[in-house]
């Protein structure tokens, strides 16, 4: 059985790269990355690493104790199958369109995910950001169908940590577009800048991993505006570079929420979207989204200004 | 002597914070301000979309400003490395001037201890003391 971590080989590969991209932001554009962000988003990183080693054997053994009811068998020798492998790669990443989308859609999954979008950067480091709660939801889940049909635990790790890395690169403002034939079959900086933006036009769009084909089939594409500056984050900025609020603020509001509504509304705080409130109280992305459009609408100026731009009726008292 | 793992987690400790390092040292990030009524104006709507700015005002420093919709909704805004975050003033939200070594500062707490409290020095901050104070007492009304 092949022992390897496509992740931990490519770890020299992330940090020449985040170097190189340093280099480019210090030539052309300085504002791409923040010391602080940086170091948040690298620490991130490495505790996800720990985390995962810590709290990933729940997981590991569901897939184990599944693997046993596997529809089909590919032998004791599986990982010479060589079809298998291609197979196997593209139903992971078909899987992680579906817990990516879960993790946007439901806030259990999202107290995990956001960590991964609450950067208002968006650069190679960002990639790094990663969820150290992952445990905490069932996102495997969606991946266990994969082992049911008899593809092995650890073929689908070494799959998932291919897919891993075929990300890392897409988190960056360095590269525009790609040739057209790859735009339309491969995700992209171009479609994953979308992914991380706050604009109303791109919230919860472009799940994808690897194959951004994925989106056009499940109606989620949208494509990159030119002449729209894209806003990195989530709806509600954290505005601190605190390293454990970040990575638990969501869990923290979430079960406030829950101990603080009303009992018919509890799970509804843990099941529904980001943004549901049980007296209308706040936005979801579709909400924001809505009103967006409206005022679009209504105004149907340069999609480039801002909404406040269109509103000279603004009275301004400046300081002295 | 060490586990690997451990080795693995500080050696990768060490070059993060090389990495970070190297970012300061090589000046990215930058430091930019709220200069003019349109920069409060286009960040409010960005903040929250569809902000549109009623009453705006700004610290002198450029690091901060204070807005208000028609709605009478109050954002507090603030620099944040080299981005600005935003907070709608609830009824938690308290203001209070206070007194330093040059002219009185506008001192806004939002309520949220992550958040912080955010000092601006602005020409019009007993008004807007006053407006964001009331939030809290219009709603204990």
């Amino acid at each position: 059985m092949p022992d390897f971590s496509p992740t931990d080989c490519a770890v020299p590969l992330f940090v020449v790269a985040v170097l190189a991209e340093m280099i480019w932001a210090k030539l052309r554009a300085p504002e791409a990355y923040e010391p602080r962000d940086t170091l948040v988003s690298l620490a991130f990183g490495l505790g996800s690493t720990v985390a995962g080693a810590l709290l990933g054997g729940f997981a590991l053994w569901v897939f184990m104790a599944a693997y046993d009811y596997r529809l089909f068998d590919f032998g004791q020798e599986w990982w010479t199958v060589w079809w298998a492998w291609p197979l196997c790669f593209v139903l992971d990443d078909l899987a992680y369109y579906w817990v990516h989308r879960a993790g946007h859609r439901i806030r259990w999954m999202w107290a995990s995910h956001v960590n991964h979008h609450s950067s208002q950067h968006y650069n190679l480091s960002t990639a790094l950001r990663q969820s150290w709660t992952g445990a905490f939801t069932f996102g495997f889940v969606f991946t266990l169908p994969l082992v049911l049909l008899g593809f092995h635990p650890a073929m689908i790790a070494i799959c998932g940590g291919f897919n891993l890395i075929y990300q890392f690169w897409i988190h960056t403002e360095a590269i525009k577009r790609m040739p057209a034939w790859f735009e339309a079959v491969m995700n992209t900086p171009s479609h994953h800048r979308v992914h991380h933006a706050t604009n109303p036009r791109y919230l919860d769009k472009n799940y994808a991993g690897v194959f951004i084909v994925w989106d056009k089939l499940f109606g989620t594409f949208e494509p990159e505006v030119d002449d729209e500056p894209i806003r990195y984050g989530i709806v509600k900025q954290l505005g601190s570079f605190n390293l454990l609020w970040a990575v638990f603020h969501e869990w923290i509001g979430m079960i406030a929420d829950i101990w603080r509504a009303p009992w018919k509304h509890k799970l509804s705080y843990l099941l529904r979207e980001p943004g549901w409130s049980h007296d209308g109280s706040r936005e979801t992305s579709d909400m924001i989204r809505k009103r967006w459009q409206e005022r679009v609408r209504k105004a149907p100026l340069s999609t480039s200004m801002s909404v406040a731009d269109r509103n000279p009726i603004a009275e301004a008292s400046e300081a002295a | 002597m060490p586990s690997p793992l451990l080795l693995q987690f500080g050696g990768s400790l060490v070059a993060i914070l090389a990495l970070a390092g190297l970012a300061r040292w090589l000046g990215l990030g930058g430091t930019p301000r709220l200069a003019t009524a349109e920069d409060v104006r286009r960040i409010a709507g960005e903040l929250v979309d569809g902000f549109a700015c009623r009453r705006l005002s700004h610290d002198r420093e450029g690091a901060a400003a204070l807005v208000e919709d028609a709605a009478g909704r109050v954002m507090l805004i603030k620099r944040h490395g080299n981005r600005f975050a935003g907070r709608i003033l609830g009824p938690e939200a308290r203001a209070r001037l206070q007194d330093g070594p040059g002219a009185a500062a506008l001192v806004v707490d939002c309520g949220e201890p992550r958040f912080g409290k955010v000092i601006l020095d602005l020409p019009d901050q007993v008004a807007w003391a006053q407006t964001i104070n009331a939030i809290g007492e219009q709603r204990h009304a």
